[in-house]
């Protein structure tokens, strides 16, 4: 029976009452570090909007992070920013583009994005672009290949310097008429390419193959022109 | 007034027997020896399925069973009702808790000889508590109907099928129904609140039933053998000796280290809070690297790293010797020494069990094994692999990047770890042998032969042939001569 007569039992339940008490104190701040914050809630990717995640999860693996130095064309170069036909970027996003390594991202494509992610991609990486078409006064984006003779001719002057007298590759630049590298990008690209260079990795834009120089809209599109028609048929 | 009530509490005892109870129970004598730190291991876990029942009790008012609600219960329970978050966190902590101080005691019965003469049913209803306690884990994480939950059914339904004969019969079985579905949740359900808690509350009565007619056991010393014909008057001996009744005398112990294993959980739980949940448990999503609870990390490695061939053989005999070599346990080495100090083997087996099952954990953790599904889209190629590349080179990048190679193969580190790193792979391997690599697969690759085009082929191998040191030449093929390769 020693259990049942302990004398302190009025002690014992102002400490009991206590603990409870301090326990419902306790649990009435709901500020524990634990507790999951919504923004660690997990969404659906469809869900994602924040333009800087999207680009970081789909876009940067071959455009790279900061959209300078990258394996395909980087986006952050004001001059293919302010080249690229909008409708047609977006286009490029939604659909990719057949036969090259650019993949369609629209989930009517096959892809994983929604027509309003592709909106916010489109938005953020081309703007600002508006005000530098206005100035740069690049050639059009899109246009017919010119002439292939002609085209020979303006490669010697504006190209050969680093990619050789035959194309092939020289001191500072490779191979442009390898038919695998032309088997793999687009007659887009190629002309792309002439007008914007590649400024990440050394090759200047149109104006600059020969100072004070710029190549003219024709000159572009014949040297497109001749580098298609490498191309194995 | 305080005679009045001792007055009722005897008219009650006269009727009820409370006290007789309590005197052949939680007041039974035991050696004074146990009353040590190393025997508070089996009060810690109890305690723990204590407040198993009431958190899962109080988490079942809310909780839905339905593949519908599940998971939007779930969410309502960590992100709206207030201290929701904090009960998932106490179960999940305290299911991580149980699973681990049970280990802690099975590891020192097994270590203290308390399985041999006359203990043994103690023993093997343990390991019946043992196998119900982890069936409440595993069920407990398909509870938490996430991708998570979806995808560990799916493996263990996977090795389930597995089985001879009956394989598809189990499969049904374990999902009421072919597939993963709203049947297979209310099954589970239906598994992890009634069924086994109900049988490990038997089984507990059984465990403690044992414990009590035989007695604890004494602190192990060297020197000390089991005789099956000596040791039930040595035991009798001990206990009139120097025999203490348990409650108030050896408690203590067990009551700091509960009180320290409360401490913990809540600690744990308001620090780390719950887990998940980890996405809508939808297979089309395939984003996911699902991940099984810490207890069962250590089978995700073993079902990842066996070699194929002995997948089926390992999987489903594994278990089955295991159970085997448990129950036949105290049958095995029945009597003789009980200290650990004696028992080398003993004690090189609990260590050996303990590595194996650290570095499986660990290395389910870090699961190298796993492709990182968004690899290709988010890991760019470091801008060292890009300068001075060719035309062509350039275009192999992208190749690598689009047929999702980088998913597997990681370049500079970054990328998934499942095959070989190929910063360096140009002085491994020939322009041959990359085609053949590329093309046949082999060595766990898929054969990529189908899906890439000459051309893509060949740039992926021109820029793959780029990829070494400055200061290392590219591996060169044997039967060219060397002046050619220059």
């Amino acid at each position: 029976m020693r259990f049942f007569c302990r004398e302190n039992w009025g002690q014992q339940l102002r400490q009991a009452t206590a603990l409870v008490g301090l326990l419902t104190l306790v649990s009435g701040c709901d500020w524990m570090p634990g507790k999951p914050k919504p923004a660690e809630r997990w969404q659906p990717d469809t869900a994602i909007t924040d333009f800087a995640n999207l680009y970081q999860t789909q876009c940067a693996g071959c455009h790279s992070r900061d959209g300078r130095m990258a394996a395909a064309r980087p986006l952050n170069d004001p001059v293919y920013r302010a080249f690229v036909d909008p409708k047609i970027f977006r286009q490029v996003i939604a659909q990719g583009v057949p036969g090259t390594t650019m993949p369609a991202f629209a989930q009517s494509a096959g892809g994983l994005l929604t027509d309003a992610q592709i909106d916010i991609l489109v938005q953020n990486l081309l703007a600002g672009a508006e005000s530098d078409r206005a100035t740069l006064r690049l050639p059009p984006y899109r246009a017919a290949p010119g002439d292939v003779q002609r085209g020979a001719v303006a490669f010697q002057t504006f190209c050969a310097k680093c990619h050789g007298k035959d194309g092939k590759g020289g001191p500072t630049g490779g191979s442009v008429v390898d038919p695998n590298y032309l088997a793999l990008v687009s007659d887009q690209a190629l002309r792309t390419a002439v007008v914007v260079g590649r400024v990440d990795l050394g090759m200047p834009d149109w104006r600059g193959y020969v100072s004070g120089r710029p190549m003219t809209d024709t000159e572009v599109s014949d040297v497109v022109a001749w580098l298609i028609s490498h191309r194995k048929k | 007034m305080i005679k009045r009530l001792q007055q009722i509490a005897q008219w009650f005892d006269d009727r009820l027997h409370l006290t007789k109870l309590f005197e052949s129970t939680a007041g039974h004598h035991v050696p004074k020896s146990s009353g040590s730190w190393f025997y508070v291991f089996g009060s810690g876990t109890l305690l723990c399925l204590m407040l198993q029942l009431v958190t899962g009790t109080c988490l079942a008012f809310v909780y839905v069973p339905s593949a519908d609600e599940a998971y939007l219960t779930l969410e309502y329970l960590t992100y709206q009702q207030p201290l929701g978050w904090f009960l998932r966190a106490l179960h999940y902590w305290g299911s991580n808790f149980m699973v681990g101080i049970m280990m802690l005691h099975m590891a020192q019965v097994f270590l203290f000889g308390a399985y041999k003469y006359p203990r043994e049913l103690t023993w093997i209803t343990g390991v019946l508590l043992m196998f119900v306690t982890l069936g409440l884990a595993f069920t407990g994480q398909v509870m938490r109907f996430d991708q998570d939950a979806y995808w560990g059914l799916g493996i263990g339904t996977a090795i389930m099928g597995r089985v001879p004969i009956i394989g598809s019969d189990l499969v049904h079985l374990m999902l009421a129904g072919p597939i993963i579905a709203g049947e297979t949740l209310s099954r589970f359900f239906t598994l992890h609140v009634f069924i086994l808690p109900g049988t490990i509350l038997a089984l507990i009565g059984v465990h403690l039933r044992l414990v009590l007619a035989k007695g604890i056991n004494e602190y192990p010393k060297p020197g000390v053998v089991v005789k099956r014909e000596t040791y039930d008057q040595e035991y009798e001996a001990i206990i009139k000796k120097e025999g203490v009744p348990f409650v108030p005398a050896a408690i203590s112990k067990d009551l700091v280290f509960s009180a320290l294993v409360m401490f913990a959980i809540f600690t744990c739980a308001a620090v780390f809070g719950p887990k998940g949940p980890k996405g809508f448990p939808d297979p089309t999503y395939i984003q996911t690297a699902p991940q099984p609870d810490f207890f069962f990390l250590w089978v995700y490695s073993v079902a990842a790293l066996l070699p194929p061939y002995t997948e089926t053989f390992v999987l489903l005999v594994g278990p089955v010797v295991a159970t085997l070599a448990l129950f036949a346990l105290p049958f095995i080495s029945n009597t003789g020494e009980k200290s650990a100090r004696k028992r080398p083997i003993a004690v090189l087996t609990v260590v050996v069990s303990l590595l194996a099952l650290s570095l499986l954990t660990w290395a389910g953790i870090r699961s190298p094994w796993s492709p990182e599904m968004t690899a290709w889209t988010s890991d760019s190629t470091p801008a060292a692999f890009l300068k001075g590349r060719s035309p062509l080179e350039l275009q192999g990048a992208l190749v690598l990047q689009y047929k999702q190679c980088r998913n597997c193969h990681s370049l500079d580190g970054i990328g998934g770890e499942r095959g070989p790193d190929l910063s360096r792979i140009a002085t491994r391997l020939t322009r041959d042998q990359l085609i053949r690599q590329v093309i046949q697969g082999g060595g766990n690759m898929p054969a990529y032969g189908k899906n890439l085009s000459p051309a893509e082929v060949e740039a992926l191998v021109a820029f793959m042939l780029t990829l070494h040191p400055s200061n290392v030449p590219p591996v060169r093929d044997s039967t060219i001569p060397a002046q050619a390769a220059l």
